[in-house]
């Protein structure tokens, strides 16, 4: 496990010498403190991939979680400066083009979360790859 | 409302994003620990038992045998990844602000080390480390709990990050149960040594492995005309552990030093404590410690050890070691083998003396682990 020690940085000294020189007390260097525990992490799946899809998915949870929390005070500090009402945005209905635009991205949106699914269809189609990889070796061995 | 997150002014401050993340581990927990985990129990009975039974030809001899069963069960698989992942989340959301408000956090203490505190004399306490003492093997071969870093690990100079860590971490873990000055496992056996010793005055108290000091400062707060002690191998913890007492206004002595072997003369202590240590230990040193304390205690004095519950049933037992194997606690696996009774007879106390008592807590679904009664287990022994 990588353990990063504190680096102090001194260019800034060497290209203030001067005002530096004034300062009453060093600045305390922030640390940097590990991410990872010391120790062999278990396999909870046959496969690894899904532990970590899980670990990728429970991030994204928490992600998602966060992001509603800053909405919420987003909306709440706007109601509390009167610039919106949050009854307003429960009762707004999207105008026609803005619908419209909305609906393209939500489906790009889709699109791309779907695009594993339609990699997998693509390679048993016209497009897709044929078997193994021979065909881009060959391309570039020669 | 005084904030949770800051209940003392040492502690890092909180951005937005961060305390929503500290808020989401919360939530996801108490519904892993309150919705979740009860399902093992129930998935166990439905379809890993009958299995079980019919493969082995009779009932499971040991935990181990359920904890082979069970690791092929998905519901339990998936939860013991959630469990784990969980943890890993609980330590990110908690180090990240720490590691940003390092600086400042490293001001605050200092300040409060040199000016002391409106009403307490500067001498109250002290800090006393030992750079050349070795933190042991079992502390230093994986880091405990999952904390990265461990509890010992300086990121920098007079690091205090460990402990901050620590402090915020057990707060989120505990899904608030240790209460609102992270105390309650100190105030707990308090009550306890005040229930075996009626109207004891102890003078002179040890609290061995104090990490933030948490649960010795109940200890200060009950016999105030005591001189309280704390060690811990960790220099981050007991930086941190002094400058915490400081400021919440307690007095206490921490000072870097293994349990298994102290600088401290014979018989110089009325009690000698330790909350939830041992099963961080070893078996060499779960000896060593216990001959220790025999050592450091007066004639009459208590030893008193809280320990973490290990279950009855096979069952309890596997679900009581889910963090033996999944959570960096190597030696609780070992320690539900181990009689402490018997331990600390073999290390001098007279048997007559010696008991260890169950002692239970209620507690809402929420805060139970991975049992529906925790009952804690405490070690006594008088000298």
């Amino acid at each position: 496990m990588a353990r990063t020690k504190s680096k102090i940085v001194k260019k800034s000294a060497s290209r203030k010498p001067v005002r530096k020189a004034a300062a009453a007390a060093p600045p305390v260097p922030p640390v940097r403190i590990a991410r990872v525990a010391k120790g062999k992490k278990p396999q909870y799946f046959s496969d690894p991939a899904i532990d970590k899809l899980l670990w990728m998915t429970m991030s994204l949870m928490e992600e998602l979680s966060v992001t509603r929390d800053r909405l919420d005070t987003v909306e709440r500090v706007l109601a509390n400066k009167r610039v919106l009402k949050v009854a307003e945005i429960e009762g707004y209905v999207p105008t026609e083009s803005a619908a419209g635009e909305r609906n393209t991205r939500r489906a790009a949106f889709v699109d791309r979360m779907m695009r594993a699914v339609h990699a997998e269809l693509d390679e048993v189609t016209a497009r897709g790859a044929p078997d193994g990889n021979d065909d881009a070796v060959a391309a570039v061995s020669s | 409302m005084k904030d949770p997150a800051r209940y003392h002014p040492i502690l890092p401050t909180l951005v937005h994003d961060e305390r929503a993340r500290q808020d989401f581990v919360s939530t996801l927990r108490r519904h892993l620990t309150g919705r979740i985990v009860p399902g093992n129990a129930k998935v166990y009975a439905a379809r890993v038992a009958p299995r079980l039974r019919r493969d082995l030809g009779r009932e499971p001899a040991d935990r181990h045998e359920v904890r082979h069963a069970m690791e092929r069960d998905p519901y339990y698989q998936f939860w013991s990844a959630m469990q784990r992942r969980s943890q890993e989340l609980l330590w990110e959301s908690v180090l990240e602000p720490t590691e940003r408000d390092s600086a400042a956090m490293q001001q605050r203490a200092k300040a409060l080390r040199n000016a002391g505190r409106p009403g307490i004399a500067t001498s109250a306490g002290s800090l006393t480390l030992d750079p050349a003492l070795k933190v042991p093997r079992y502390h230093t071969a994986v880091d405990i709990h999952l904390q990265p870093g461990g509890y010992h690990t300086d990121f920098g100079p007079d690091d205090l990050s460990a402990g901050a860590i620590y402090d915020r971490g057990i707060q989120i873990y505990s899904a608030g149960s240790t209460g609102p000055l992270n105390d309650s496992m100190g105030r707990m056996m308090v009550q306890f040594y005040r229930e075996q010793v009626p109207g004891a005055a102890p003078r002179c108290i040890l609290d061995m492995g104090c990490a933030i000091g948490n649960s010795t400062l109940p200890w200060a707060a009950a016999f105030p005309a005591a001189r309280v002690d704390a060690i811990d191998v960790a220099a981050p913890q007991l930086r941190y552990a002094h400058a915490r007492a400081r400021a919440m206004g307690a007095a206490v002595h921490f000072s870097q030093q293994n349990a298994e072997r102290t600088n401290f003369p014979d018989a110089s202590f009325d009690v000698v404590v330790s909350h939830i240590m041992l099963h961080e230990t070893s078996r060499s040193a779960l000896r060593n410690i216990l001959a220790e304390c025999r050592r450091l205690l007066r004639p009459g004095g208590w030893m008193l050890h809280l320990e973490i519950p290990r279950g009855k049933t096979v069952l309890e037992q596997f679900q009581m070691n889910w963090e033996s194997y999944n959570n960096n606690e190597t030696f609780g696996s070992f320690i539900t083998d181990i009689d402490l009774t018997e331990q600390a007879i073999a290390a001098g106390f007279g048997a007559e003396r010696t008991r260890a008592v169950d002692y239970a807590l209620h507690r809402p679904q929420e805060q139970r682990l991975y049992s529906d009664y925790f009952l804690w287990r405490i070690l006594i022994a008088q000298r």
